[in-house]
């Protein structure tokens, strides 16, 4: 195992990767991540900032969401969840005075015991009825929010959150970064482990992967818990940071849209959520100037995925690769590609 | 005895899928259980396997009662088991395939899955060389990073036995592991069965195909859900009532 | 009493109009699997093409609504052959296209007209009285449009060929298409239906209350809830769910005040739906 043979570095590799091809696995995600560190750096845009941030935080709901969707199971009020982490985080900050790092890490875990719950009614049925309950659910919630009277700030949303340190955007966007990082490690390892195998299996087949000794109950409400807990983290940090959450974000308008972060960056890949966030978000941000008309440029992106990718952008990217290597293996008269 | 069955009724509805079965494997033997299609077979399995509970009955497992267990824990407890459609994780690889289906033995916790601790990885390795034999043993190492659904109905089959191996059973439950195999596969099939129970796995075959009877030691006949003969290949196969119930149905090849 | 006359036609409306809706977005769910996320953005444009039509065109109110009816079956015919046909079997590419259709709809919509509310005109004009009560006629005759529809669809579904087809088709859709039934033309005809009805609801409600450019994804939610509840496959039940909930909408703002009485349906629909899965009428396992 090559975990033994490279010290600190090669067991870094080892927990991540479950198929051991040790570091060269790594490169392509830190080279990223230095990007993103040192952007701020470099960009004075105090907007651009602004939009990394909340990017940062979407990727972090769109990577929890596949957490789910590995399983086979389809949370359809998934944007709800982060709206509990949101309003649970934000409500504790503002009304209970809790400091902020804490409100934030409550909500998450307070989100994921909802979440637990729901998923522990619907353990034993089948996929299909999990997904609706969800669906119901995730709208009650948001009509419970609205209903929340002086509490959850009602219809016209809870605002005056307090903020967290300087409130500088650079300093929100090293801990949105951060905890995008972290949750980032958290996920692929629970997707590479066999944990993750597991929840595949069971949503190939979950007869089959019962009668190999997978309890299919504990994995879904395992993957249930797993997601619902960053979602919430997500919720509850984006709050902090905007100061002002509203129930219109995370109705299911916005479920729909975390799913389309995760389909069109590919669902085949943990890193198609990652880049389905960045181009959904960031693209149409880019055509801002056409006001009213930039959601067409949404809009767009998903017809150019409907009609002309199979793969998503993350699949696009694989196939970059691949070519790539095989072009290199060419060049050095080596036959055998990677 | 490895397996006993005792009383086994189970209605869905109006229709009476099993009636009062009786029967019981002992360690060491391959049994086979034979009779025409619709004759309760595979719903047999799924009581076993808990699928879905039994109306009536008992069923014991190496000294533990089973009846009412789900599926995951009766594969802890050492029952493995194919699907008569020959269930597999279709986009996982043969030798995902088979490694995914090692859960039960060596074991490890969802802390240690997560951490990737010593006992994982250490898991984790013997899982990887012992999947290597399993396929070895069923003729697919050649194939072992093919997606599961790009294979011949033959090697599917096949596949489905290793997955059901991967599981480290005491007992392992058979569901037409035969059906729709050629002759030279059906050959290769029996003779890996008969490896498998050398390796000290029972045996417990549903089949519709007669060969099969060449490899039991003793067979188990149940038509619309009732047992209505048991005995030595050579007896049944001379039975009346069975090869009624076979000519009044369908028969399978001899 | 003037409020239980009032609150009673309210239950009647809000159910008729949200039966209509839902309908349309079962016929395609029930046949093909197919979750149209447009149907909403198609209630909504219906009913402001059936405002454009009157207020900058001004053609007859009667006739604005058939025309955008009509307009809008047509653009559910061109969402089946382009939207839908070609991803037969993939969900998730459909539930894109929706979503993408969608935006685009809303996003003209508000590019055009901007996101004040406005509202259709009256149909009618003036008030019946009896007793101490009167109703609008407004009301009454938006009622009556609406239970027409209704009973001109149930017809249509139960009595005539192709509605039969369509039921087929929600039942096998490979025994329906092996004993001859053109798949293609009865979902092409049942989108378009579907979309026409949206539309004429649209326009309605527009006149009734209020149009929004996000008037369509509140209906949407309700349609699909509703069709949820009423049980997959079950038209019958839409029409007694649908009720259930236009019920439950008009009365809760009578007895509780505010956004509480928006809660209060969902509350329960989340008690029924944990207690019983399956939804008041699924025929599904």
């Amino acid at each position: 195992m090559t975990d033994s043979k490279n010290g600190a570095a090669g067991k870094l590799a080892g927990w991540f990767s479950s198929r051991n091809s040790g570091l060269s696995r790594c490169v392509i995600p830190v080279a990223a991540v230095v990007l993103l560190v040192v952007i701020p750096l470099v960009v004075e845009s105090l907007y651009n900032l602004h939009i990394l941030i909340m990017v940062f935080f979407y990727v972090i709901a769109a990577l929890s969401l596949r957490a789910i969707v590995i399983s086979g199971q389809f949370p359809l009020g998934h944007a709800a969840y982060m709206g509990i982490g949101a309003y649970a985080g934000g409500m504790a900050s503002k009304w209970l005075g809790l400091p902020p790092g804490l409100s934030i890490v409550g909500a998450a875990v307070f989100t994921m015991i909802i979440g637990i719950l729901v998923a522990y009614s619907f353990a034993r049925l089948r996929a299909l009825y999990y997904a609706m309950g969800s669906l119901f659910l995730g709208v009650a919630i948001v009509q419970i929010l609205n209903a929340g009277g002086t509490w959850t700030g009602g219809y016209s949303g809870l605002s005056g959150i307090p903020p967290m340190f300087d409130n500088s955007k650079v300093t929100w966007y090293y801990v949105a970064l951060g905890l995008l990082i972290l949750s980032a490690l958290a996920l692929y390892r629970f997707e590479s482990s066999r944990i993750g195998t597991n929840l595949k299996a069971i949503s190939q087949s979950h007869l089959v992967a019962e009668s190999v000794g997978i309890d299919e109950a504990k994995y879904r409400i395992l993957a249930v818990a797993v997601g619902s807990f960053f979602v919430g983290l997500a919720g509850a940090g984006y709050a902090h940071y905007v100061g002002t959450i509203a129930t219109s974000n995370y109705n299911f308008m916005a479920t729909m849209w975390l799913f389309m972060y995760v389909l069109v960056g590919g669902i085949n890949n943990f890193y198609g959520p990652i880049v389905g966030t960045f181009i959904l978000i960031l693209i149409p941000e880019y055509f801002r100037s056409l006001k009213t008309y930039s959601p067409f440029i949404s809009a767009g992106i998903l017809f150019l995925f409907v009609y002309l990718m199979p793969n998503g952008f993350a699949g696009l990217f694989e196939l970059a690769v691949a070519r790539i290597k095989g072009w290199r293996a060419g060049r050095t008269g080596n036959a055998a590609a990677d | 005895m490895l397996l006993q069955i005792e009383g086994l009724t189970k209605r869905f509805g109006g229709l009476t899928a099993v009636d009062g079965f009786t029967a019981h494997v002992d360690e060491g033997e391959i049994v086979g259980l034979i009779g025409p299609n619709g004759a309760g077979k595979s719903t047999l399995f799924n009581l076993i396997t808990g699928v879905f509970p039994p109306t009536k009955g008992k069923i014991v497992f190496d000294g533990r009662d089973i009846t009412r267990k789900k599926p995951h824990t009766v594969a802890e407890l050492g029952i493995g088991r194919t699907f008569q459609l020959n269930l597999l994780f279709a986009d996982f690889t043969v030798l995902q395939n088979v490694s995914a289906s090692s859960q039960v033995n060596p074991h490890s916790s969802l802390f240690d899955m997560y951490f990737n601790t010593r006992r994982y990885r250490r898991n984790e390795a013997r899982i990887a060389e012992r999947s290597l034999e399993i396929l070895q043993l069923l003729g697919l190492e050649n194939y072992k990073d093919e997606l599961a659904k790009n294979l011949p109905h033959g090697f599917q089959k096949m596949l489905g036995v290793a997955r059901a191996l991967a599981t480290s059973p005491k007992l392992l439950l058979l569901d037409e592991p035969l059906g729709g195999m050629n002759p030279s596969e059906i050959d290769f099939s029996l003779e890996a069965i008969a490896k498998a129970r050398d390796s000290g796995v029972t045996v417990l075959i549903v089949e519709h195909n007669m060969q099969i009877l060449s490899l039991c030691d003793r067979v188990v006949v149940i038509s619309f859900g009732q047992k209505i003969c048991e005995g030595l290949p050579q007896e049944v196969r001379e039975n009346e009532e069975v090869i009624s119930a076979y000519f009044g149905g369908e028969h399978g090849s001899a | 009493m003037e409020q239980v006359v009032a609150t009673l036609f309210n239950v009647l409306i809000l159910s008729s109009m949200y039966i209509l809706v839902a309908l349309g977005f079962a016929f395609l769910f029930n046949m093909l699997g197919i979750l149209n996320l447009a149907h909403g953005a198609v209630y909504m444009v219906g009913g402001y093409i059936g405002f454009a039509l009157i207020t900058s065109v001004g053609i007859n109110p009667w006739v604005s609504i058939l025309i955008a009816a009509l307009i809008m079956a047509a653009f559910g015919v061109f969402l089946e052959r382009f939207c839908f046909r070609p991803f037969t079997g993939d969900f998730n590419r459909i539930v894109m296209v929706g979503v993408g259709i969608n935006v685009v709809l809303q996003t003209a919509v508000n590019a055009m007209l901007g996101t004040k509310m406005q509202a259709l005109p009256s149909l009618v004009d003036g008030y019946l009285r009896f007793g101490v009560v009167s109703v609008s006629y407004q009301r009454i005759s938006i009622f009556v449009i609406g239970a027409v529809l209704l009973v001109l669809v149930s017809w249509f579904v139960r009595k005539t060929k192709r509605g039969q087809q369509m039921q087929a088709i929600s039942q096998d859709i490979e025994g329906a298409a092996l004993s001859g039934i053109s798949v293609h033309r009865v979902s092409a005809l049942a989108c378009a239906l579907g979309s026409g009805l949206a539309a004429l609801a649209g326009c309605l409600m527009g006149s009734y209350l209020m149009l929004s450019p996000y008037m369509g994804d509140l209906m949407l939610i309700k349609a699909l809830v509703l069709v949820i509840l009423a049980g997959i496959g079950s038209i019958g039940g839409i029409f007694v769910t649908g009720l259930i909930l236009g019920g439950l909408d008009a009365v809760a703002p009578v007895l509780f005040s505010g956004a509480v009485s928006d809660a209060i349906p969902y509350v329960v629909v989340v008690i029924v739906l944990l207690i019983r899965p399956r939804g008041f009428f699924g025929r599904e396992g």
